[in-house]
């Protein structure tokens, strides 16, 4: 049943992982079931190859796998146990700390308290590397649609966290991360 | 010769014609009251908010992958040997 996988999409594939972790911990809040997402995606990706084409956009293609697989899963679960948004932000917040920058704990609880169409198109676009274009494909949307939840999650987040304009930042030294999210 | 180049002319104008459409988005799915509400954020409050978001994301992404995912793929290569 699998193709010939070539050791170079085989590496390709495992150069993804991290990112396939990082995106379903941000899609359920919680690790341990952010790990099996990721193996259940690898499953569904490895046996389902042959329809990859090679020198597209593996990245993307795991994304949506990953995707689909997380909105399939919690169908099914909604119907045993409901899971709301409130839970999911106290996952979140309750994770043990790493940085201890207090803002950034500040930031993961904001994070967690958007819609979740807004934190995952935030995330797709100002983190995971992905444009608008690709973005949209993944969660199967248009466009026009990415850009005003990508909008809309960074003003309440600049809301939630009262945000005002940096003023160092416009003072002093340029930015060097003048790349927008 | 001839009918190939229409060909590929006529792919090329689907290709754009699509290009466009994209380029549309932004005004074709504006959906409500705020769709557009912070073209006004700073460029400075935008990157400000994009490092936070990115330096989350990287916290997990960077860090090394466990065995057993490893492993998964380990298996199901040599499953595929056989």
């Amino acid at each position: 049943m699998p193709p010939n996988v070539s050791p170079g999409l085989r590496d390709s594939l495992v150069a993804q992982i991290g990112s396939l972790r990082a995106f379903a911990v941000s899609l359920c809040g919680d690790r341990e079931r952010a790990d099996d997402l990721v193996q259940e995606t690898l499953f569904k990706a490895w046996n389902h190859l042959d329809s990859f084409k090679e020198g597209t956009n593996l990245k993307a293609w795991l994304f949506t796998i990953l995707r689909n697989t997380y909105f399939s899963e919690r169908r099914k679960r909604k119907r045993e146990v409901e899971d709301t948004d409130g839970s999911y932000a106290a996952r979140l917040s309750s994770r043990p700390e790493q940085h201890g920058h207090m803002d950034m704990k500040d930031f993961q609880a904001a994070l967690a308290q958007l819609p979740e169409d807004q934190r995952e198109a935030l995330i797709l676009v100002g983190a995971a590397g992905f444009s608008y274009e690709e973005a949209a494909e993944i969660s199967d949307c248009a466009v026009g649609t990415i850009k005003s939840r990508v909008n809309r999650a960074r003003t309440r987040l600049a809301d939630m966290l009262d945000l005002s304009e940096p003023e160092d930042d416009a003072t002093g030294s340029p930015t060097p991360a003048a790349k927008s999210a | 010769m001839k009918r190939n180049d229409k060909k590929k002319a006529t792919r090329r104008m689907t290709v754009d014609a699509r290009k466009s459409a994209d380029q549309a988005g932004p005004r074709a799915g504006k959906t409500g009251p705020g769709a557009e509400s912070d073209e006004g954020m700073s460029p400075a409050l935008q990157a400000h908010i994009g490092r936070h978001i990115r330096a989350m994301f990287d916290e997990v992404a960077e860090e090394p992958v466990p065995d057993h995912l490893l492993k998964l793929l380990k298996d199901l290569d040599q499953s595929g040997e056989k």
